[in-house]
């Protein structure tokens, strides 16, 4: 299942066409909700379930839906240029397996979940993740894409409070606004400006 | 409910009020319920301290009141800064304004580490629209950069927020604090989390690259409060993390660090408005150094630190802004002689300016003072020698500048409104007042 979700990440990460940079997106987003309804049938925990169905509606149809809507007003937002797909991945995977297990082995091996999940080295998929979204907002250059890498650290945490031990259902809910309330800014800003390149003025 | 407990409650809903009154009618409803703010913040001030739904002490009751007054003087500067025909209408800029100044109030009164959380990320929320105000292409790119690197380094310091959940099953700040401190893996994890990722809202060396592109391309007033007291308000949240695990050395040498970059930084700059917002990642920085010291003179010199120049950036913000108006330049080339030209403003600018690079007798001199005492008291010698060198570097910098563009060749520009400079003028005059009455407090007890 975690590693299903690390894969959505490689496979975002290798996309070219917005409308399935933000369909990766989904997939991933219901593939961690699946994941929070096995833990909720195991745990018997109803915040989990609760959890899961938060995710499917706000991020899964909410934020795909903000996303999506933005996509067929302007032609350059179908098709993203100058993105060598091949170099990026295999960049993307060294830096991600470099970077994920450095910090795994430095600061989380020591970090045991409470749940069933104890004395397993579960809590190296959401940190993969993790990395995987920074590393797709530094290498692209699209406002979506960058938003789809947003979303993905949003992911990422999601996933990682569920293996460790999910803070507060209220908590978390308000998480959950907070990140459609920014992808909806972001839209605001997306009509304005769909390329972020360097600007002379903002430099120093 | 106490009365403590109304008042924070009162601090937090009087701006959403506001901001939905700003709707129909914002002149008057902005400016009233900014005073009332002003005067609810002075009198939790003078109230005891609260540990029910709202977590209030001595250091957030400073805090408060700091962030009232600027609103309160950012709401008047506003009122006469803001042109017609704006991109974003003056209604929506006040709603924005005005929630912007409410997620602060909830970040700094709320008991729970999650929704002080929820708290920074509301303030970046409600202010990105604000900083393209005046939309122009350059302020869109720097509203897109706010929010994608201060969002991803919040998003980092979530990780915190669950790695304490998970060590002490609650979130509640006060009942966390009252526990003993450990000195666990975890632990140690947490408050390094937090200064990265809530680092990145206060402006910490590296991950401060927002900063200067949001200060430069935001309207004034905007300026002032991300300057003022937005920063403040997401130090107070790394402080009050820091606290559950006091890990000094990684923290003063992240302030130490910071303060070498940001004076380096400093010397380099060509506009004025980008001068200031590294002023505000070094004074930011040492403030971090104050708390992170843990004594009483470190967190006293800090407070104090952080209250005068919340009011010397204000008004540093407000004369670039009136200079900005009249010259219609940003470079600090292009501007000279503003102190015949705008003598108001001129007087404004070059007092601001000795304000937030800690002259004396202002109060940021003291708290400078203050901290960097506790900093050779606590035996850290190297960052001690490091921050003698670089603040005045910094002030050097500055005050350079400054002085180039008050001075210089003189120029037939002419103050373009009447009430603008003086609304410059008074929070300079405040940051002046804060370390007179410092000395003479001090005086009266010593």
């Amino acid at each position: 299942m975690s590693a299903a979700i690390a894969i959505s990440a490689f496979y975002i990460q290798g996309q070219e066409y917005m409308r399935s940079l933000v369909r990766g997106q989904l997939i991933q987003s219901v593939l961690i909700a699946v994941a929070s309804f096995l833990l909720a049938y195991y745990e018997r925990s109803i915040d989990l379930l609760i959890l899961g169905i938060l995710l499917i509606v706000l991020r899964g149809i909410l934020v795909t839906y903000f996303l999506l809507r933005q996509l067929p007003r302007r032609r350059s937002y179908l098709y993203e240029r100058n993105v060598s797909v091949p170099a990026l991945l295999l960049v993307d995977l060294v830096f991600v397996v470099i970077a994920t297990f450095l910090v795994y082995s430095l600061a989380f091996s020591r970090v045991v979940p409470h749940s069933f999940l104890q004395n397993s080295s579960v809590l190296l998929f959401p940190l993969i993740l993790f990395f995987q979204g920074l590393f797709l907002i530094t290498s692209r250059r699209g406002t979506i894409t960058q938003v789809v890498g947003y979303v993905e650290e949003e992911n990422a945490l999601i996933l990682f409070g569920l293996f460790l031990l999910p803070v507060p259902i209220i908590i978390e809910a308000s998480v959950f606004l907070d990140v459609l309330a920014l992808v909806v800014i972001s839209t605001v800003v997306t009509q304005e400006k769909d390329r972020h390149e360097p600007v002379e003025e903002l430099k120093g | 409910m106490n009365e403590i407990m109304l008042e924070a409650f009162a601090v937090i809903l009087i701006p959403v009020i506001a901001g939905i009154l700003a709707l129909k009618e914002y002149r008057i409803s902005s400016v009233a319920t900014s005073a009332i703010e002003v005067l609810i913040s002075i009198a939790i001030f003078l109230s005891g301290n609260s540990s029910g739904i709202f977590y209030i002490n001595a250091v957030s009751k400073v805090f408060i009141l700091m962030v009232a007054s600027v609103y309160l003087l950012s709401t008047i500067y506003s009122m006469e800064y803001l042109e017609k025909g704006t991109w974003l209408r003056h209604s929506y800029y006040f709603l924005l304004f005005n929630f912007f100044t409410a997620s602060m109030m909830f970040a700094l009164t709320i008991n729970n580490y999650g929704l002080m959380w929820v708290g920074i990320e509301a303030t970046t929320i409600s202010s990105a629209i604000l900083i393209m105000t005046e939309k122009t292409e350059i302020s869109t790119e720097a509203t897109w950069r706010y929010i994608l690197i201060v969002s991803a380094g919040v998003t980092f310091a979530f990780i915190s927020i669950i790695l304490i959940y998970y060590n002490f099953g609650t979130l509640d700040v006060s009942s966390i604090l009252s526990r003993s401190p450990g000195n666990s893996l975890v632990l140690r994890l947490i408050v390094s989390i937090s200064l990265v990722g809530f680092g990145t809202k206060v402006g910490i060396f590296p991950v401060h690259t927002w900063l200067p592109d949001a200060h430069s391309e935001s309207p004034a007033p905007v300026s002032a409060m991300f300057s003022g007291v937005l920063l403040p308000t997401a130090l107070y949240v790394v402080y009050t993390i820091y606290r559950i695990d006091e890990f000094h050395e990684l923290y003063i040498w992240a302030g130490t660090v910071s303060v070498v970059f940001a004076s380096i930084f400093l010397g380099s700059q060509r506009k004025y408005k980008r001068m200031f917002a590294y002023s505000t990642m070094e004074n930011m920085s040492i403030a971090l150094i104050g708390f992170a010291t843990g004594t009483v003179v470190g967190i006293a010199g800090a407070l104090l630190l952080l209250v005068a120049h919340s009011f010397g950036k204000a008004s540093a913000f407000y004369s670039s802004g009136n200079v900005l108006k009249s010259y219609g330049e940003k470079d600090i080339e292009r501007v000279s002689g503003v102190a015949r030209a705008m003598p108001v403003t001129g007087s404004s600018l070059i007092l601001s300016s000795l304000a937030v690079t800690g002259t004396p007798p202002f109060g940021t001199f003291f708290g400078e003072f203050l901290i960097l005492y506790a900093v050779y008291s606590g035996g850290y010698i190297i960052p001690f020698v490091l921050l003698a060198i670089f603040i005045p570097v910094a002030f050097i910098s500055v005050n350079y500048n400054v002085t180039r563009m008050a001075f210089g060749h003189e120029s037939k520009m002419r103050e373009n409104n009447r009430r603008m400079p003086y609304i410059a003028l008074v929070p300079a005059i405040i940051s002046l007042a804060v370390g007179i009455g410092f000395l003479v407090v001090t005086y009266a007890l010593v």
